[in-house]
């Protein structure tokens, strides 16, 4: 049999690892505590705001791409890109309102215009994280993230300013801002008839989230 | 405005012959207590949470009770007025006896048929039971269901023995990923849930005392196709298999009245009889009388028979302020002279009874359409308790089904206990009026520690390690 010489193999893998360690990509999965999801909108009547915890998904970062926030800038950037690749799912049900008296009233008229027995979550795909220096050490570093926004089952092409920090036990933390217009997505805005009148929901809303996520070992 | 006594004896001799509870209410200045209803006024796009997802539904038991729950469910699932049209589908019944699962499946044509309750448990399209079999038989069933991953919703009482009560809720409890609910059904009354806060809040004073009573005429007894058939059908009517009457009809009011209380009895004198005499091996007395000692000397008198149906089942509940009577999911309050203005009066209506002026207390009162009428035609509710009962078990089985299927789909590696703090942000789980495992566990200490006072004719202490696990 011929064997392959093992002075050969050492020196290969020797070689070699730097390389497969420079092509690995380091991915992220969502954790189940610590995620928040705040809703902000306005109306004729009042400002309102719904709150969830749910934000599944991953983020997977390109090869030697580094989150060090003592730096002034993420390790491994192509040019001002951050290699990176996300999608992310926030089931709509799970999305709650924080008003006072009779919540469920909210939510049950925020489920219908969203159509969520067709369309049950809002998913959002990267296409592309662009950094936005320059960075202070020790603060999260700032980004942009572009990519598609499906709500209701229609898709958009948005890009959302967000923060990324690491944390303890390889863990991260993405905080952003959506702006959506709700007519953009094919929503009308709410406009229940109460007692007190027709209540007209303004067309534009925030979403604004932090998401954990952790490292995949 | 109380003017009960200055009615000509004989107007109220010749009423009280004649005429219908709700109208002597009325006479006496009885003041209606009703919770807005949903259904009828029909004039909003808004629900109050939002629909639940649908549910799958296998049905344990066909017996008398058991074809009232599938009436019930093909109301729910048939119901246009409601948005959860269809929500409850019935994919399975189960009976032992052949006729009585022939029976129902002529009714449910789609649902398939078994005549072993393990192997419905074992269909995988089946998500919630209901078990509507003798007593006795409760235990075995629940415990399989729940270890089987179904919801559950388990007739009352729960059991027959303390152990076998206590072994079911230690079951629904540890059954975290599942909805148990126990067939106290007027837990999920919307005039009781309308009617809790109003009485907590003192609108009654102090309480005195409360008197419940459930009258029928009926023997209780079921002829069969054989003796064997016979047998199984009149379990009610032994000692062994049944909680007697105080159990299988009183524990209804018993834990409506211990909810209005707020709390457990200390102790419990009963008295039974046997009045009518047949020849059919009966054990259960006929008539039995309980007198349940709650805290702060608040007694319960409790009197059911099935001799006699005068003024049929109603409670009343006395503080030193007023008097607050619930009949057929009607509500009146009577004022005493010495009571405070509570405020609410503000938000009632005034109507006119007989020559006096009676205020009514209505939820939801600026919808006329649900004002009109007379206070004895009016109804404010379409459905039997068990709808309601139903309703609230197959929509909490629904969303707890989604909730945990959406935080499985979002969070593939999260354990039980991230999903059990998940389960709590959803206001729709919690704002859904149903009774838990530990009601049900309550009410069936209490029913059947009331049942042997009554048999024995004697005062029995309750233990608190009873309705604890």
């Amino acid at each position: 049999m011929n064997k392959f010489p093992f002075s050969i193999a050492a020196a290969l893998a020797f070689w070699l690892a730097p390389i497969v360690h420079a092509e690995a990509q380091t991915r992220y999965n969502t954790q189940p505590r610590g995620n928040s999801i705040r809703v902000d909108g306005t109306s004729t009547a009042h400002d309102w705001e719904m709150e969830g915890g749910f934000i599944g998904g991953y983020i997977e970062f390109g090869a030697g791409v580094n989150l060090d926030k003592t730096q002034a800038a993420p390790a491994g950037l192509q040019g001002d890109k951050i290699p990176a690749k996300a999608h992310v799912i926030i089931p709509v049900s799970t999305i709650h309102s924080k008003a006072e008296h009779m919540p469920g009233v909210m939510d049950d008229l925020m489920q219908k215009s969203m159509k969520a027995g067709d369309f049950p979550r809002i998913e959002f795909t990267l296409t592309e994280m662009t950094f936005k220096g320059p960075h202070a050490a020790g603060k999260p570093f700032d980004a942009d993230a572009a990519g598609e926004l499906v709500i209701a089952g229609v898709t958009n092409k948005v890009i959302l300013p967000i923060n990324l920090e690491t944390l303890d036990e390889g863990k991260i933390k993405v905080s952003g801002t959506a702006p959506v217009k709700m007519t953009a997505y094919g929503i009308s805005p709410p406009a229940p008839v109460l007692a007190i009148g027709t209540l007209r929901c303004g067309d534009d809303v925030k979403i604004l989230f932090d998401w954990i996520l952790k490292e995949k070992k | 405005m109380n003017n009960k006594n200055e009615l000509p004896e004989s107007n109220r001799r010749d009423f009280l012959k004649n005429a219908s509870l709700a109208t002597m209410m009325a006479m006496v200045g009885g003041v209606e207590l009703r919770a807005d209803d949903k259904a009828k006024s029909g004039d909003s796009e808004l629900t109050k949470i939002p629909p639940a997802p649908p549910i799958n539904i296998g049905v344990i038991g066909l017996g008398e009770w058991g074809r009232e729950i599938l009436i019930q469910l093909g109301k729910l699932n048939a119901d246009p007025t409601r948005e959860k049209k269809d929500n409850a589908p019935v994919v399975a019944i189960c009976d032992n006896y052949p006729a009585a699962l022939r029976r129902a499946g002529k009714e449910i044509p789609n649902a398939q048929k078994y005549d072993d309750y393990k192997a419905l448990l074992a269909d995988a399209k089946v998500q919630a039971v209901i078990i509507a079999t003798p007593t006795g038989t409760h235990k075995e069933i629940a415990l399989a269901a729940l270890a089987a991953g179904k919801h559950v919703y388990c007739e009352a009482p729960l059991a027959n023995t303390i152990e076998d009560a206590k072994a079911i809720a230690k079951a629904a409890r540890d059954a975290v990923k599942q909805i148990f609910q126990p067939g106290l059904q007027q837990r999920s009354h919307p005039q009781v849930e309308f009617l809790l806060p109003f009485i907590r809040s003192g609108a009654l004073g102090k309480y005195v005392m409360v008197r419940a009573q459930w009258h029928a005429n009926s023997t209780w007894y079921q002829t069969g196709s054989s003796q064997e058939r016979e047998d199984a059908l009149n379990w009610r009517l032994r000692n062994a298999t049944s909680t007697g009457l105080l159990g299988e009809e009183g524990i209804h009011q018993i834990d409506t009245v211990s909810n209005f209380l707020r709390g457990r009895p200390l102790a419990v004198t009963g008295f039974s009889s046997t009045i009518r005499l047949y020849n059919d091996h009966r054990e259960v007395p006929d008539t039995v009388q309980a007198v349940f000692e709650f805290p702060h000397g608040v007694n319960l008198l409790h009197d059911l028979t099935i001799c006699n149906s005068f003024e049929k089942t109603y409670e009343v509940y006395l503080g030193d302020e007023a008097a607050m009577m619930m009949r057929d999911f009607k509500a009146w309050l009577f004022k005493e002279a010495n009571a405070h203005e509570g405020g609410w009066e503000v938000y009632a209506r005034h109507d006119r009874f007989y020559n006096e002026t009676g205020i009514a207390l209505v939820a939801g009162a600026s919808k006329q359409t649900t004002l009109a009428g007379s206070m004895e035609s009016f109804n404010p509710y379409e459905h039997e308790p068990l709808y309601y009962a139903l309703d609230a078990f197959t929509d909490k089985a629904g969303r707890q089904t989604r909730e945990i299927k959406d935080f499985y789909d979002t969070y593939p590696d999260g354990t039980v206990a991230d999903l059990l703090d998940q389960l709590k942000t959803d206001p729709a789980l919690k704002s859904t009026a149903a009774a838990t495992w530990q009601d049900g566990l309550d009410a069936t200490v209490m029913a059947i520690i009331a049942n042997q006072a009554a048999i024995k004719k004697q005062k029995i202490v309750f233990e608190k390690e009873w309705f604890e696990l």
